[in-house]
């Protein structure tokens, strides 16, 4: 009897069947505590979150739109039965009509970030990942207002990618 | 129950009020009632819990004054025989096993359908009969009377009159606790009047902690004033500690066992021998039941079953529409007061003062909102018992064996959402049982133990409730649902489906009718339904499954649950629902009949000038609309008969005042069920939440009085 299909590593494990896994140049050790994130690319932003946060991909349906939304919420859409808030991350917020998928993230704020290409399942040693500090080692041109969604980034190849935080981004 | 030829006409209830009074009261009492015996079935075997059949007892003998109270002469002299039974069982004169258990379960069930019916006229003379029988036979079947117990009694040392005055119940008790090697203490205590309820209730509830206290004695004192206890007491404790229990109260404690017994017991004890027994006296001792009750018993035995009022659905919602308009009513007076804080000179203190009561005052209705909420919810365990009681029964009926375990029976939803997933619930399960658990056979073949096993699980995740429902039975077959969804045309030979896409093939309508029809599951209802059931409700079904090792479906549903006749309106090419509630009047008006200027636009109403806004502008989704010209394009408007276009306008109040609201074009009434926005949503204002309309498209449940005390201030 499963006890826990929908546990967090069920779900990483889920996700890593979904998408092909692109494991970091030293892994050969393999056994540290490797940290799976999703990466993924909108209006030319790189973005990742944890593969435990999320809840799966889909094909982003219809948005509509809400009356002054918060900065970076694109409207709602029916997912799965749930009313789900659409966050879109990317640079040129307003051009919506290429986002073609939806990252589901888990949790009582009912979100999905709008994502043109789902890249993949990563996965990063704890080492790899870094704070983003205040200032100087700043992240790659990310939309200013966008910064405090994340509070750690790590290095794919010359990009610097944020690895979002999932509180900061349900305090939308 | 069906109308039959001899139908019972003098048990009919004429007054429908009583009528649905004595539904629902007897309901609550069969579902308690019905809960206690699966309880008691699943420990078939070990010693029965006495706690459960005390409460079966004390269930059933308040059914059967309330149908005596009804004039239900034959339900009464049923629950009267079931009475007798619990009877038998609490004394131990009847034995608990697994076949007098699943006798009382088919005896309870029969029961409630026969309530219901006698009811409303409709059970026949055949029906109580039926009943009459079953309950006959189970006890003189299993009557297999236990081992006559010795009386106890004879090691205690109680006078003869103090004897007498326990009932045959406490004597058992008595037996049960020299079987298992307890001692037994006197304890004196004398209260004074005034603390005898606090005290004597707080020493009981001391020593039930640590053993059983057998019975409550009267004891004679020294002055009026003072009341005084004989307390029996057994437990498995030594003297010193019984008297640290007892010390606070000022009571005595001795042993009561007399010397002889005292080493013959303790010479058993340590053999690991029970006392032998002896055959006793059995008198009916039904009316035995309240002959000595100290006020501590007396009072319990006296209390309904559950402290709770009933209160009308609608009664929670009026109240929850009238919280809401009083919050928006403060959220009005607050903006007020920041407005007028800066013109009035006021001193930082008064500053202060005022924006803090204000905030409090907000937070305080958001949390009488939510409590309201709260109100509607109940558990699952009534839905979860039913379930589980179906699950036998259907067993029994394909010749199958299952356990089934309930985890999680008090987890709240709405309880519209219960009464609604219940069906799904009980289709899913059937599924189980039916296609899901294989026979005896297979599951032998398989290396499986014979009784299957089945398990009801709800769990909360987040603002959703998970409903499981899982088997261990022979899985799904991912290749044979492919070839069976090819076959029906489902999808293309060549289509490529993940896991969970297959798995999920099985939920597509003209799936279930392409599979063969058995009598539990194939009732023509597949589980297209059960998802579009659902869905509707906002939630979402998942199914896993390991091939020849178990399968699992989880429905999710929202634990909240609002329904509202909404009126949709179309405003910036978009669809709104508003609550019909907020909506005063629909009215097309002229172009002329509109006054005023863009921005601070007006109608005449009702002998007045009220405000006129535009409401794709107030949603902030483009500019103004130029009302005052046809609109021209994508039929929006009204065509009067004389060709100018008229424009649809709703008229709704917003912190009192009367406001016109322009929207682009009525489209219908109807129910919707709106849906949560989640934690970030519900910060959105003037957003109630979003309901799916056809086609996918989702339209945003808008609410008016905030809306608008939003958007124009200058109201």
């Amino acid at each position: 009897m499963p006890k826990s299909i929908n546990d967090r590593t069920a779900n990483a494990r889920l996700m890593m069947a979904a998408f092909p896994v692109e494991l970091g140049d030293d892994v050969a050790d393999g056994k540290q505590d490797l940290l799976s994130v999703l990466m993924f690319e909108v209006g030319g932003a790189f973005y990742a979150i944890g593969v435990e946060h999320t809840e799966g991909v889909v094909d982003c349906p219809r948005i509509t739109p809400l009356p002054s939304p918060p900065d970076g919420v694109a409207g709602i859409a029916s997912v799965r039965g749930r009313m789900t808030v659409v966050m879109d991350l990317g640079l040129k917020a307003d051009d919506h009509s290429s986002r073609r998928r939806l990252i589901l993230v888990k949790g009582d704020a009912q979100l999905g970030l709008l994502a043109d290409r789902v890249d993949g399942v990563l996965a990063l040693k704890p080492k790899k990942v870094r704070p983003i500090a205040q200032g100087k080692d700043s992240v790659q041109p990310q939309r200013p207002e966008f910064g405090w969604h994340a509070k750690t980034y790590f290095k794919n190849g010359e990009r610097r990618v944020p690895i979002l935080d999932i509180e900061l981004l349900s305090e939308t | 129950m069906k109308n039959g030829k001899s139908q019972i006409t003098n048990s009919l209830i004429d007054d429908k009020a009583l009528l649905s009074e004595y539904l629902s009261e007897s309901e609550e009492l069969i579902d308690s009632l019905l809960a206690d015996l699966d309880s008691l079935a699943s420990r078939a075997g070990d010693s029965p819990d006495t706690n459960l059949i005390n409460r079966a007892f004390r269930t059933v003998h308040s059914l059967k004054g309330l149908s005596g109270m009804m004039g239900l002469a034959e339900v009464q002299s049923l629950a009267h025989d079931f009475e007798d039974i619990l009877d038998d069982l609490r004394l131990g004169q009847l034995a608990m096993n697994e076949r007098t258990s699943a006798a009382l379960q088919e005896a309870g069930a029969g029961l409630a359908a026969l309530v219901g019916g006698a009811a409303r006229g409709k059970s026949t003379d055949e029906d109580f009969e039926r009943l009459r029988q079953l309950l006959a036979s189970i006890t003189l079947k299993s009557r297999e009377r236990q081992k006559r117990e010795d009386t106890g009694l004879e090691m205690l040392n109680l006078s003869r009159s103090e004897r007498a005055l326990l009932t045959e119940y406490e004597e058992h008790r008595v037996n049960e606790n020299v079987r298992a090697g307890r001692s037994f203490y006197a304890i004196i205590v004398t209260f004074t009047i005034g603390k005898l309820d606090t005290q004597y209730r707080a020493l009981v509830g001391r020593l039930e902690e640590a053993g059983e206290l057998i019975t409550t004695l009267p004891e004679k004192t020294s002055a009026d004033t003072l009341v005084g206890f004989k307390l029996v007491f057994a437990a498995a404790l030594k003297e010193s500690d019984v008297k640290r229990i007892v010390a606070p109260y000022g009571g005595r404690v001795s042993r009561l066992e007399r010397s002889p017994w005292r080493k013959a017991g303790a010479a058993l004890r340590a053999a690991g021998r029970i006392m032998p027994g002896r055959s006793g006296s059995a008198k009916d001792a039904s009316g035995e039941m309240d002959a000595v009750l100290p006020p501590g018993f007396a009072q319990e035995s006296l209390q309904p079953l559950s402290p709770s009022v009933r209160v009308e659905m609608s009664q929670i919602d009026e109240l929850s529409g009238l919280a809401h308009e009083l919050s928006i009513g403060i959220e009005k007076l607050t903006s007020l007061a920041e407005t007028y804080l800066d013109a009035a000179k006021l001193g930082a203190r008064e500053r202060f003062d005022l924006r803090f009561n204000a905030r409090r005052m907000q937070r305080e209705f958001l949390e009488l909102e939510e409590r309201l909420v709260g109100l509607r919810m109940v558990s699952l365990a009534q839905t979860f018992t039913r379930a589980a009681r179906l699950a036998g029964r259907l067993a029994r009926e394909l010749g199958k064996s299952v356990s089934v375990e309930v985890i999680g029976r008090e987890t709240q939803l709405d309880k519209v959402i219960v009464d609604r997933v219940a069906d799904s619930i009980y289709h899913v399960l059937r599924n189980a049982l039916d296609h899901g658990l294989e026979s005896l056979d297979e599951r032998r073949l398989a290396g499986k133990k014979a009784r299957g096993k089945i398990t009801l699980e709800a769990r909360l995740e987040g603002t959703r409730a998970v409903i499981s429902i899982s088997d261990d039975g022979n899985g799904i077959d991912q290749a044979e649902v492919r070839h069976r969804a090819v076959e029906a045309g489902l999808i293309a030979p060549d289509e490529v489906l993940s896991a969970e896409e297959t798995l999920r093939l099985i939920l597509r309508p003209g799936f279930s009718t392409a599979n063969q029809i058995s009598a539990v599951s194939g009732r023509g209802v597949g589980l297209d339904a059960v998802e579009r059931t659902i869905y509707e409700l906002g939630g979402e079904v998942r199914i896993s499954s390991e091939k020849g090792k178990w399968t699992r479906f989880d429905l999710a549903v929202p634990t909240t649950l609002v329904m509202i006749s909404a009126f949709i309106v179309r405003a910036s090419g978009w669809r709104y629902a508003i609550n019909v509630a907020q909506i005063i009047e629909l009215l097309y008006l002229a172009p002329e009949d509109i006054l005023g200027r863009d921005g601070r636009r007006s109608v005449a109403w009702r002998g007045g000038t009220i405000p006129l806004v535009e409401l794709g502008y107030t949603l902030g989704l483009g500019g103004a609309r130029l009302l005052h010209q046809p609109a021209g394009h994508n039929g929006e408007g009204h065509s009067a008969g004389n060709g100018s276009v008229k424009v649809p306008v709703l008229i709704t109040n917003a912190a009192d005042r009367n406001v016109a609201v322009a929207v682009e074009r009525f489209d219908e009434q109807r129910e919707i069920i709106v849906k949560s926005l989640g934690s970030v949503g519900r910060k959105l204002k003037g957003i109630s939440g979003a309901v799916d309309l056809e086609g996918g498209d989702v339209a945003l449940v808008l609410d008016m009085p905030s809306l608008l005390v939003l958007r124009s201030m200058r109201l």
